[in-house]
């Protein structure tokens, strides 16, 4: 996944330490337990609207706003930690290789769309959400190899606009107030 | 910071809500009446595992293969005196209808999916590696053979 940005790649392996600061590592550390709690708020929420893949995504607000203020490196250590943790403690393995695929397309989708500069805050999560769904789809399509499960595509998508809405607007607020 | 919305937010969101209505449009329109001649399809794990008439009057525990999550089962297979598979989908046919009545899986969503009695409905259970789906070989419109 980080491949797709080149400066990205040292933060993928303990291997690479030498190119890790210690204040990368910290502040990593400190938003990946941020999103963990964040994803633990929302595992035991009761809501289950009984379609698998919506949810708000609380926990994307840690890494939109590590995105815009440290940049994407942060961004996808912290996304990658939070999801691999939170996989092994409630989501399970399943929900791990969904949240994966997801936040990979999601996040190529984000740092493309900052890129370009045209979109708010709130535009380039509302994307996000709905990239996320989409990696996700895309994984739950190869898993049974069928392409019908792609009838769920129009809930997802709409579900990912709202839950990328909402995500954009509390980061945009988040991120004014650290100015 | 820059502005709360921008113009391009605006234009991306309208796109996605109009891509969002195609395909429900699409998915409305492939979904047709059922024909006399109307079958059930149900596939494990990528293959057919068995084919009935949806008017049969038929309930179905269907095995699935061992599975690469680390989920354990939530219902216990002892729980329902059919069942004798650790994972496994019970899929109920009667009046016309389909639906899924027991799954061993944890997220319960082919159950809640409720019943399917229109041609190009199908219900899958992701974790079991399910689906479901009813076909019409006269039904046109609908690719009926697939595999």
């Amino acid at each position: 996944m980080m491949q797709s940005h080149p400066d990205t790649s040292g933060s993928r392996r303990a291997n690479h330490a030498k190119t890790l600061s210690a204040s990368f590592v910290a502040r990593v550390g400190l938003m990946a337990a941020l999103a963990l709690i964040f994803s633990y708020v929302e595992a035991i929420i009761p809501y289950n609207p009984g379609i698998p893949g919506i949810k708000l995504g609380i926990a994307n607000v840690v890494t939109v706003i590590a995105l815009y203020k440290f940049g994407a490196k942060d961004a996808c250590a912290v996304s990658v930690i939070r999801i691999v943790i939170a996989g092994l403690l409630f989501n399970g393995l399943f929900g791990m290789i969904y949240s994966l695929a997801g936040a990979c397309v999601s996040l190529i989708g984000m740092i493309l769309l900052k890129k370009t500069d045209l979109f708010s805050v709130v535009g380039v999560s509302m994307a996000a959400g709905v990239l996320h769904n989409f990696g996700q789809l895309l994984v739950a399509a190869a898993l049974v190899e069928e392409l019908r499960i792609f009838f769920y595509f129009p809930v997802l998508l709409f579900s990912g606009i709202v839950a990328g809405i909402f995500v954009g607007i509390v980061s945009t607020l988040v991120l004014r107030t650290l100015k | 910071m820059k502005k709360y919305i921008r113009k391009a937010d605006i234009i991306l969101f309208v796109v996605l809500v109009v891509i969002g209505l195609a395909a429900s449009a699409a998915l409305a329109m492939s979904r047709t009446e059922a024909g006399k001649n109307a079958k059930v399809i149900i596939e494990s794990n990528g293959k057919e595992y068995a084919e009935y008439s949806l008017y049969s009057e038929e309930t179905v525990v269907v095995p699935a293969p061992k599975q690469l999550s680390m989920d354990a089962p939530d219902v216990k297979a002892s729980e329902s005196a059919d069942a004798k598979y650790d994972y496994y989908n019970v899929v109920k046919i009667s009046g016309g209808e389909v639906s899924v009545t027991e799954a061993s899986c944890k997220n319960q969503v082919c159950v809640k999916h409720g019943s399917i009695s229109h041609t190009g409905e199908t219900i899958v259970c992701l974790p079991n590696r399910l689906v479901v789906r009813i076909v019409d070989p006269e039904g046109g419109g609908y690719d009926a053979v697939t595999s």
